[in-house]
């Protein structure tokens, strides 16, 4: 009996998290993207009667990290903590995954290797031999495919076999002899030896300018000196292990000669010894060469297939890549909003109302239970949280989409073509998946901005994102949309998807204009475009279940009990007690009263409104079911202004920008600091606020003539378009040759930067 | 010349990374290293970003990242 902690590190996207559920039976996230995980999981599980400690880790491409997640898993492979590490690699770009394991195995920690995607290569009818690598880097090799089924006990065996038998790792990595190692020990060595770092390992990292390890080993003026003296060595380290990489891949992945071999080959994977394994291969070799002018033909087949695919071609077409990615997403919306998920809504609704309700307020009723009693549990409980369960089909619906969208790796080409319009507002490809991780649950979507390796684009992504609508939003839109719009609500819907992505981009470029902490200029963008993958129903319904539970459970305690106290509040009064039937004030009634004032011009200044609207800041569903608990469902209570649709449309906007949720103030505060927290706070009620008062204005305009506001409408979209062409004119007069500004203040200064490069 | 110098689709060999700080050594540890083949698979819609093709992988670069791939045509 004892008990390991064992740390699971590789390449993102190559299926850590998909991996580390195999062997814990958990329902982490998994996606087809990069940086799905930014935090570190563990969880213990029992294996062979020992304790081992499972911990997943962010995706990193090297021990020299880029980004703050990968800074966790760095940190974390740095302190030793872990007594193994299994090291996980994709087959499909080995070559960059043995990167880092040559990084794992310069720092001599033990490791395992997993050659994952093994599914992938059989498709296209190749074989690894990974006996050949295993042979030179002396460290177990485990070949699986994570996604679908994989022999995790026997993986495990290994792994523990391997603690139990770990000696120093007795690999040779002769590259490193092609590296001044030596000379650099000889500087740098006292001060290795008191950051706590192996001297050679800390030589490596000193060659490859790593401003981490330079930083803890304090170097003096004169040591820094030494080291400059001995030129740009980055290029060369990686250069050399390169080299090294594709010396010892060379021939390992080659074609199974035929069907009948492959499927040998498959059988005796895991049994047979190494020596007979070794001829394997090499009768393998010799049929190879028959087969090799049939693989200079696939060769120049492969190349094609890594370039733009058959679906890319169309998908990332320069004219149909933006009308199709917005088509996809109304698509989306409608099945979700409108056809399917309506019909079972209306479903679940109808059961509540006969199977639940009605006997239930009948039977209270029949016993004799106090009126105030019947309410509670009437218009309290079951019409306000079963207001919100009813919307279980939509959310699984949308998380169904979402899944797909992530899990075929449409997504990240998503980021790829919306770069060039986020480019221009400061932000990158890779904000998109933040924000569009944003239409599920803004709190976690936040957290997912970790993986943005720019602090000032981190900042910005974190405090745009609340304003994409979150999951929790929706019952709000789909019950007051139904009520004033009946046929046009799925419409409507999407309209304010739409708004409020476009408030967030609109919010982006001003902040990269006018704000100066949050501008962040020119920033470099490079990201790995996974392959498209096939969605496996088990990951999805994974997805699906992890938000359904979620859901479940918040509309079993958050949901239930603000039900139970906002009825309670808005039902007592301080002096009389139950308040129905009597001339008496509730409580919230003088309370929510008091800022009731404020939301008089969008025509729902009462304190139902307001109080459904105070309580939606727990959580988002809350303003729904403490509308249809307080009013029973009588919209005409809350919108009592002289326009209540139009009001209605306001409050949806309105409940669209202000506060998510506490929960995502946290999550802000998390990423990007108390401070910055305060203004995302004043940020969302402020454009809450602003948007709602021009939206109604406008509105208004449309009710009181309709000649008047179709003219102004006109006016404006000519006004613009002649400004956007005068300022266009004007800044491509100035134009700035050396960066993308178009204004041209910066030509001095842009000049000056360049000039020593050349 | 550099990688915005390149056609689309037809194969090219790094020479080396220019500048300096995070940006090359993500660019040096993804595997742009001297001597090894890449190809531009595509451009952004919106053009500024592109899609490059190397050993075995796909990767998104906007130009600035991609001005600092020096190439030179295959032999």
């Amino acid at each position: 009996m004892a008990e390991y902690t064992v740390s699971l590190v590789g390449n993102p996207n190559v299926g850590k998290t998909s991996l580390y559920n195999r062997i814990t039976h958990s329902l982490e996230h998994v996606g087809n993207w990069h940086g799905v995980t930014v935090t570190e999981v563990s969880k213990k599980i029992m294996f062979d009667h020992n304790t081992v400690n499972m911990v997943d880790l962010p995706g990193l491409y090297s021990l020299s990290v880029y980004s703050l997640e990968e800074g966790i898993s760095r940190d974390r492979i740095l302190d030793k903590s872990s007594d193994l590490i299994i090291n996980i690699c994709e087959v499909n770009n080995l070559a960059r995954n043995l990167y880092l394991t040559l990084q794992l195995l310069e720092l001599d920690v033990p490791t395992v290797l997993v050659v994952n995607m093994m599914d992938e290569l059989k498709k296209q009818g190749k074989v690894l031999n990974y006996r050949k690598i295993e042979k030179v880097l002396k460290i177990p090799i485990v070949p699986m495919s994570a996604k679908y089924h994989s022999d995790v006990h026997l993986l495990m065996q290994v792994a523990l076999d391997h603690i139990q038998t770990h000696g120093a790792n007795t690999v040779n990595l002769e590259y490193l002899e092609k590296l001044p190692l030596d000379d650099v020990i000889s500087i740098i060595g006292a001060n290795a030896a008191n950051a706590g770092f192996v001297p050679r390992w800390a030589a490596i990292k000193v060659l490859e300018n790593d401003s981490f390890v330079l930083e803890k080993l304090a170097l003096n003026e004169l040591q820094t000196k030494a080291l400059k003296a001995m030129g740009d060595m980055q290029a060369r380290v990686a250069q050399v292990r390169y080299e090294f990489i594709d010396k010892i891949t060379e021939g390992a992945i080659s074609r199974s000669v035929s069907d009948e071999h492959h499927e040998m080959h498959e059988h005796t994977e895991h049994n047979v010894p190494i020596e007979q394994e070794g001829e394997l291969a090499e009768t393998h070799d010799k049929k190879d060469k028959h087969a090799r002018h049939h693989n200079k033909h696939k060769k120049s087949e492969r190349l094609k297939m890594l370039g733009f695919s058959r679906i890319d071609k169309i998908v990332l077409n320069k004219y149909l890549a933006l009308p199709i990615f917005l088509l996809v997403m109304a698509l989306i919306f409608v099945l979700t909003f409108g056809l399917v998920g309506k019909f079972f809504t209306w479903l679940l609704e109808l059961g509540i109302d006969k199977l639940i309700y009605a006997p239930l307020t009948k039977w209270l009723v029949k016993i004799d239970c106090p009126a105030w009693i019947v309410g509670l549990v009437g218009d309290g409980i079951i019409q306000g949280v079963g207001g919100i369960l009813v919307f279980l089909p939509q959310i699984v619906l949308l998380f169904f989409f979402l899944a797909l969208l992530e899990d075929s790796g449409y997504i990240s080409r998503v980021a790829f073509m919306t770069d060039g319009i986020f480019r221009k507002i400061g932000l990158s490809g890779r904000s998109a998946f933040t924000m569009l991780m944003g239409f599920g649950c803004s709190a976690t979507a936040v957290l997912t901005a970790r993986g943005l390796e720019d602090d000032t684009m981190r900042k910005k992504t974190v405090l745009l994102t609340p304003f994409m609508s979150c999951s929790a939003r929706l019952p709000v839109y789909s019950t007051v949309a139904a009520a004033f719009f009946a046929a046009g609500s799925p419409f409507i819907i999407f309209g304010m998807y739409v708004l409020g992505a476009a408030v967030a981009l609109l919010l982006a470029a001003l902040f990269e204009k006018c704000i100066k902490p949050l501008k962040s200029g020119k920033l470099s963008f490079i990201m790995e475009m996974p392959p498209y993958r096939f969605p496996t129903a088990e990951r999805v319904f994974q997805i699906i279940w992890n938000n359904a539970k979620v859901f479940l459970i918040r509309v079993g305690t958050v949901i239930f009990a603000l039900n139970v106290i906002v009825w309670l509040l808005s039902n007592f009064s301080f002096t009389a007690g139950y308040t129905v039937g009597k001339d008496a004030r509730s409580i919230l009634e003088i309370v929510s009263g008091w800022i009731a004032p404020v939301f008089k011009p969008f025509g729902f200044g009462n304190w139902k409104a307001v109080t459904s609207l105070l309580s939606g800041l727990v959580a988002k569903e809350v303003v729904i079911s403490s509308i249809e608990s307080l009013t029973s469902g009588d919209m005409y209570a809350i919108f009592t202004g002289a326009h209540p649709s139009l009001s209605a449309l306001t409050f949806m906007v309105f409940t669209l920008l202000y506060v998510p949720c506490v929960a995502t103030l946290v999550a802000i505060r998390k990423e990007a600091g108390i401070k910055w927290m305060f203004f995302s706070l004043g940020l969302q009620i402020g454009v809450a606020y602003v948007v709602s008062l021009v939206f109604y204005g406008i509105g208004l305009l449309y009710y009181l003539n309709k000649g008047v506001f179709i003219g102004s409408v006109i006016v404006a979209v000519v006004a613009t378009i002649c400004v956007a062409v005068l300022v266009g004119r004007i800044r491509g007069k100035n134009k700035c040759p050396y960066c993308s500004s178009g204004c041209g203040s910066c030509i001095k200064k842009c000049e000056k930067k360049s000039e020593p490069k050349k | 010349m550099t990688l915005l110098d390149a056609q689309v689709n037809t194969k090219y060999k790094v020479c080396g990374v220019s500048g300096e700080g995070n940006a090359r050594r993500r660019l040096l540890d993804m595997g742009f290293t001297p001597e090894c083949s890449l190809y531009i698979a595509g451009v952004a819609p919106m053009g500024g970003t592109v899609l490059v093709g190397l050993r075995g992988f796909l990767v998104a670069l906007r130009e600035d990242a991609a001005s600092l791939i020096e190439i030179k045509a295959a032999s």
